[in-house]
């Protein structure tokens, strides 16, 4: 192999790629996008909601209730309107989840805090009387003076304590690498038969693998610059903190990259329409997308998905991302996803190599 | 010096299962001439030119390029052949300098930005050095597509059909382009059309193939004068066409319009013009060539 010439044809080769917008916008503004979108679905605490709370009783216990609620995070209290038929009315037409009214009954008695919502939203309401009653509660053993006979402690049971878009940004940065990957050779390469360019080359003494793997140098630079910039992106825009592992990612993101460069190598050679290669592309990427784990976790999904999702390579390549990105594990630990990623490689390979057609 | 050939194709054959696609074709082209196969679609001219160039792989028969034998190997007379494709649409996203020291770079040349800016200047494109492909006229495409197969200097230069689709004045600034680079380029040139105005103004020799055989081969003039007919004479007498090739045309017309006034007929539409190649096309297959 000239080892020259192959370098020149890859620095062609990127210009080719980066002078498409549509390279830039499918492997570097596209994952970005979708990264904000289910970031902003799924990312955030929930919103508990907005309760009006009217204190006719003006005690200390029920000034306790009303300050605990004002301090609980994602609860916003209001304290208007004052009368409680106005603010039913208001819980009625949805423009409220709840109002709480407390109040010393004439004829005596404890004071009762009385909690009005609606049953349109079943969640909204079981959150607002969770968070109700836990203030009046609390309210209530800070008012004996005694400490609590039992402390109540709440803890996440998904995996390794990630939040959410800890979680999905090796999801995006996988998905991101193999899209540009499969896309980038395997259209390609039925674009440039079909058009006589392979035609052309071969009549030049640039050997045509030579010139396959200056376009294979050309799209692991674009996958090691998705990783790098997907990264910046999820620690400057959703305050992520990157392990100091993350580094290992780039080998990870090499293997994904390569395995799905061969696969759309053996699209691009099975298939001699580039709208035969685009659906070919999707019908095989776009499952492979939700069954992987790439935006949720494959735990919360049915044992047999389970099943599926372990014989998918892109779900080894979020694996792998995820254990050097965020989850703070080495190279050594990653090792085996990177070898199940190159065997599929070479088995893609393979295929391919078989089934190759210059015309 | 040897005085081999520039190209010498000796019973050339290709089959494509019982379909003959070149049938037996034998001919060799000077160095430094410009030879031409002329012949309608699917006559087998690409199939000659590709087996030529090494594309593929002939069934029998012998080709060789300067001496060299083409086959097994095709890669040993890359570095002599420059070839431009039928319909061969480039790399849109490189500018046309980039491609040319791209090209350049696939034959080991470094110095493709001097070599790029000679073959520019040959067929006339120095303008758009630095533009798309995307952005060019279909004449300027076909130009950079010759740039390319000039790049590396090559003394013996294919061009498939390089007219097709053009309209006629891009055609003719192509011929141009085509004659600078047969002379001022000093370079053989041959070149496959199914244009008969083009083969007979462009080439010194012209090999007419029809049905995957060679079926005539000689300069323009010399295929004209084997019809020993000095005109082509044609017109219509009582509704029905006649064509006749006269070698005294004065005689043959004044005997044509007295028989007709003898008879008491009609005769329109009569044109007496010196033949063409289309004629000698239409003597030899006793069809009419449609281009």
């Amino acid at each position: 192999m000239n080892l020259s010439s192959v370098a020149a044809t890859t620095v062609a080769q990127l210009k080719m790629m980066f002078r498409r917008r549509i390279t830039i916008f499918w492997s570097l503004v596209f994952p970005m996008i979708l990264m904000t979108l289910l970031g902003l679905l799924f990312g955030r605490s929930i919103d508990a909601g907005t309760i009006t709370v009217i204190d006719q009783a003006e005690t200390a216990q029920s000034r306790q209730v009303v300050g605990i609620l004002e301090h609980t995070k994602g609860l916003t209290v209001k304290t208007q309107p004052d009368d409680p038929s106005a603010a039913e009315k208001q819980v009625r037409d949805g423009d409220r989840d709840g109002v709480l009214v407390i109040s010393q009954p004439s004829s005596g008695g404890p004071v009762t805090a009385q909690l009005f919502f609606s049953n349109a939203s079943a969640t909204q309401a079981g959150i607002i009387r969770g968070i109700v009653s836990g203030a009046v509660d609390k309210a209530a053993v800070l008012a004996t003076g005694s400490p609590p006979a039992i402390r109540f402690e709440a803890r996440s049971v998904d995996s390794s304590s990630l939040s959410y878009i800890d979680f999905l940004l090796p999801g995006i940065i996988a998905l991101a690498i193999m899209i540009s990957a499969v896309i980038g050779l395997a259209t390609v390469l039925v674009d440039w038969r079909k058009r006589g360019i392979l035609r052309r080359l071969k009549l030049t003494p640039m050997p045509l693998g030579e010139f396959f793997v200056s376009r294979i140098a050309a799209s692991l630079v674009l996958a090691t610059l998705q990783v790098v910039v997907l990264i910046v992106f999820g620690a400057v825009a959703f305050g992520i903190e990157i392990s100091a592992t993350a580094w290992a990612a780039i080998p990870v993101a090499l293997a994904g990259a390569l395995c799905f460069l061969a696969m759309g190598f053996c699209i691009g050679s099975l298939t001699s329409e580039p709208e035969t290669a685009d659906a070919v592309t999707n019908v095989i990427t776009n499952p492979m997308m939700f069954l992987s784990g790439t935006f949720f976790p494959v735990a919360a999904m049915p044992a047999f998905v389970q099943q599926i999702a372990k014989i998918l390579p892109l779900y080894y390549m979020a694996n792998g991302l995820r254990d050097t990105i965020v989850r703070g594990l080495g190279l050594v630990h990653v090792l085996p996803d990177i070898g199940i990623l190159l065997a599929v490689t070479a088995a893609f390979a393979v295929v391919s190599m078989r089934t190759f057609r210059w015309e | 010096m040897t005085a081999d050939p520039a190209i010498a194709v000796s019973r050339l054959t290709k089959r494509y299962g019982s379909f003959v696609a070149v049938d037996g074709v034998t001919f060799d082209v000077r160095r430094g001439e410009a030879f031409g196969i002329l012949g309608p679609n699917g006559a087998g001219k690409t199939t000659t030119l590709e087996m030529i160039e090494g594309l593929r792989r002939p069934d029998g028969g012998e080709v060789r390029v300067l001496g060299r034998p083409v086959w097994p190997n095709p890669q040993h007379v890359q570095e002599l052949i420059g070839v431009q494709l039928q319909s061969t649409s480039l790399f849109d996203k490189l500018t046309a300098t980039e491609l040319l020291v791209l090209f350049a770079r696939f034959y080991n040349r470094t110095d493709g930005g001097e070599r790029a800016s000679q073959a520019l200047h040959l067929v006339g494109l120095e303008g758009k050095a630095d533009a798309y492909p995307a952005d060019m006229s279909g004449g300027q495409q076909q130009r950079l597509a010759i740039a390319l197969a000039l790049v590396h200097d090559p003394p013996v230069v294919f061009l498939d059909e390089p007219t097709t689709g053009l309209d006629p004045q891009a055609r003719r600034n192509l011929w141009d382009v085509i004659r600078r680079v047969n002379q001022d380029g000093g370079k053989t040139v041959v070149l496959t059309t199914h244009y008969l105005e083009e083969a007979e103004t462009l080439c010194e020799r012209v090999a007419i193939m029809d049905s995957a055989r060679i079926i005539a081969l000689d300069t323009p003039a010399g295929l004209i004068a084997s019809l020993a007919a000095d005109a082509r004479v044609s017109c219509t007498i009582d509704g029905e066409e006649r064509l006749l090739y006269a070698a005294d045309p004065q005689a043959a017309v004044t005997e044509l319009l007295e028989q007709a006034r003898r008879d008491g007929s009609t005769v329109e539409n009569l044109s007496v013009r010196g033949p063409t190649l289309e004629d000698v096309f239409l003597k030899l297959t006793g069809r009419e060539f449609r281009e």
